[in-house]
This record gives C-alpha cells, sequence and structure tokens, in this order.
C-alpha cells in the first residue's frame, strides 16, 4: 500500500468521525443554537476532510481538481447559509436556553 | 414586496460566487453530450444564479444589473436561435433540424456540422430555461405588483 | 478498497437516518432547515462513493457539485421567506 492510498484512508476516516460527533451533537442538543453550532462547523470540517481523502485516492487528474473545486465552494458556501438562518431565528424571535434561577 | 438583506455577509458572498455559478452553468451547456447536463440542466442554475442575485439585493439595486425586460427580451432571443437553426435548414433543402446542410453554410463536412448544429440548439434551450426560471420565481413572490405601481396608489 | 467504500457509504446512511428524526420531531420550523441542510450535506459525499464504486468517477463530480449549489441557495431562500414572511 502506497503513502497515497494510507493517507486518503485516514482522512476519510476522519470525515466519518467528525460526522459522527455533529450528528450525535444535533439530537442531543437542548437548545436550537447549540445545534446549529454542532451542525455548522462539525459538517463543513467533516465533508472538506472526506473530499481531500478522496481526491488524493484519485492521485494527479483532472477529476482530483474538480473535486478540490467542490470542497473550496463548501467551506465558503456552509458557514454563510448557517450564519442566514441563525440571523432569521434571532430576527424572529427564538429565545436561547439559559439556566433556570433556582438551580445553581 | 421589495426584498432587502441587511447582511453584509450573505452579500459579500454572493457577490463573489454569482460569476462562478454562472461560468459552471455554461460548461454544463457546452459539455452535454460527454457528461450528464445539456440544455435545460444549464438553463435551470443559470436561472438559480439569477434568484441568488434577487434576494441577496433589493429590488431597486438589482435592477440596474438585469431588468425584467432584458430577461424576457432574452426567452425570446433562446427561442429566436432554435427554430432559426431548423429553418434554415429547411430552406437549404433538407428536412427540418437537419444540420448536415449546414455544412455548406460554414465550409465544413457534415458530421461536424451536425455536432456544431447540436452546440447551437442546447445555447436556444439554455436561454429559454434561464429567462423562464427566473419569471415564475419573481411572479410568483410579487403576485404580479411592482413596486413603481404600489407608489402610484 | 471496495468494501471500505461500501462500509462508509452505509455508515453515513445510518447517520442519515439518525437525523431525519430531528426533521420529523423539531419543534418550530427553523430545526427543520437546519437538519435539511445537514441532510443534502451528507448526500453529497454518498453521490461521490458511489461513483468510485462503479469506476465512473468523471459523470458523478458534475452531478455533486450542482447538488451542492443547489443545497445552498435553497438554505438561503428558506432562511429569507421566514425572516421576512414572503
Amino acid at each position: 500500500m502506497s503513502v497515497m492510498m494510507a493517507l486518503s484512508i485516514l482522512c476519510i476516516l476522519g470525515g466519518l468521525f467528525f460526522f459522527t460527533t455533529a450528528t450525535i451533537g444535533l439530537l442531543r442538543f437542548p437548545d436550537f443554537f447549540s445545534r446549529l453550532h454542532a451542525t455548522g462547523k462539525g459538517d463543513t470540517l467533516a465533508v472538506s476532510l472526506s473530499l481531500i481523502g478522496l481526491a488524493l485516492y484519485e492521485g494527479f487528474s483532472l477529476a482530483a481538481l474538480k473535486i478540490v473545486f467542490i470542497a473550496v465552494f463548501m467551506l465558503l458556501a456552509q458557514p454563510t447559509a448557517t450564519h442566514a438562518i441563525s440571523k432569521a431565528g434571532i430576527r424572529s424571535g427564538v429565545k436561547p436556553w439559559m439556566k433556570e434561577e433556582g438551580k445553581e | 414586496m421589495i426584498y432587502r438583506s441587511d447582511d453584509i455577509i450573505v452579500k459579500t458572498i454572493s457577490r463573489i460566487l454569482i460569476p462562478f455559478i454562472q461560468l459552471y452553468a455554461l460548461y454544463v451547456i457546452a459539455h452535454g453530450h460527454y457528461s450528464p447536463g445539456g440544455g435545460f440542466q444549464g438553463g435551470v442554475i443559470l436561472g438559480a444564479s439569477l434568484v441568488l442575485l434577487f434576494l441577496t439585493r433589493g429590488y431597486d439595486e438589482a435592477k440596474t444589473r438585469i431588468s425584467e425586460k432584458t430577461v424576457i427580451i432574452f426567452a425570446s432571443l433562446g427561442l429566436l436561435i432554435y427554430s432559426g437553426i431548423g429553418l434554415i435548414c429547411l430552406l437549404l433543402g433538407g428536412n427540418y433540424l437537419d444540420y448536415s446542410k449546414l455544412s455548406v453554410l460554414l465550409h465544413v463536412n457534415p458530421a461536424r456540422a451536425r455536432a456544431l448544429g447540436i452546440l447551437g440548439i442546447e445555447t436556444g434551450v439554455g436561454f429559454a430555461v434561464m429567462a423562464v426560471m427566473f419569471s415564475i420565481f419573481f411572479d410568483i413572490s410579487t403576485g404580479g405588483v411592482l413596486p413603481e405601481d404600489e407608489e402610484e396608489k | 478498497m471496495n468494501t471500505f467504500f461500501i462500509a462508509v457509504g452505509l455508515s453515513i446512511c445510518l447517520l442519515t437516518l439518525l437525523v431525519l428524526y430531528r426533521v420529523v420531531f423539531g419543534p418550530g420550523v427553523y430545526n427543520r432547515v437546519a437538519a435539511i441542510s445537514a441532510i443534502g450535506t451528507k448526500t453529497l459525499i454518498v453521490l461521490l462513493i458511489f461513483g468510485f464504486l462503479y469506476n465512473r468517477e468523471d459523470m458523478f463530480i458534475d452531478i455533486s457539485m450542482v447538488y451542492a449549489l443547489l443545497n445552498f441557495i435553497g438554505c438561503i431562500a428558506a432562511a429569507k421567506y421566514l425572516e421576512m414572511g414572503s
């Protein structure tokens, strides 16, 4: 097994790990804004790592360059979409989760 | 209803990304014979880029870039290209949309004339689909009432 | 290598089914919009892995790029509509 193949398997496994943690965060967090943190940041990193792993598996060709273009576009566009949703949430009056007064 | 976006992040990112989206749509139109794509798919992506332009700026700012009259002219232009190529083939002595007769006009052999004819037709379809996609979005969202009509009341 | 790709693809499909719970049961509409954006991102990777399995990666790269574009534009349009109320 050459070095490129080992690196690509490592990157894809890292992407799968971050996908798992982002999904667990989406299910278990108590509030809308914390869930948005989990899915916005975790999903973007996971997609970028997976795409770099797949591009390394290809070698030096035109297809690998196109995959790198998709990765750059995802890095630019996904945080912008998260920002737009969160701004819409604040303006419509979704309340953040605070600790109650009685508990210390 | 006039759309306005007060976000500076969304405005800046869409200003960077819209030319690249349109370039990718032209690539999809041109490579219809080899990879999935063609006239209709490229036209949908072009229409989506115009929708993004109108979403992130208001109606007043985006009107200076591309007005609604220009988009309607594009729809007719696309249809004119499609039927025009078909009619030229008919006038040169073949069937409707028989591209091999175009080799007399362009001085190439008939196989190459067929490929160029298909490229021309895909371009026409792309323009028409882009205009229709944008018109559907615009008419549904404003309900047919332009802001100039609202001010006159 | 093929079995590795199949295993990764099946795991991501399982994660998508877990996110579907948040689409159905999310209290309010904003949770649902965020979950649909997450589903779209996972679908992109599954499409690429399909392309690599069948040895026709040139075709599936164009398709996944188009899906990334449409996911982004749809998310922004939904957020705009919910904020301003048509």
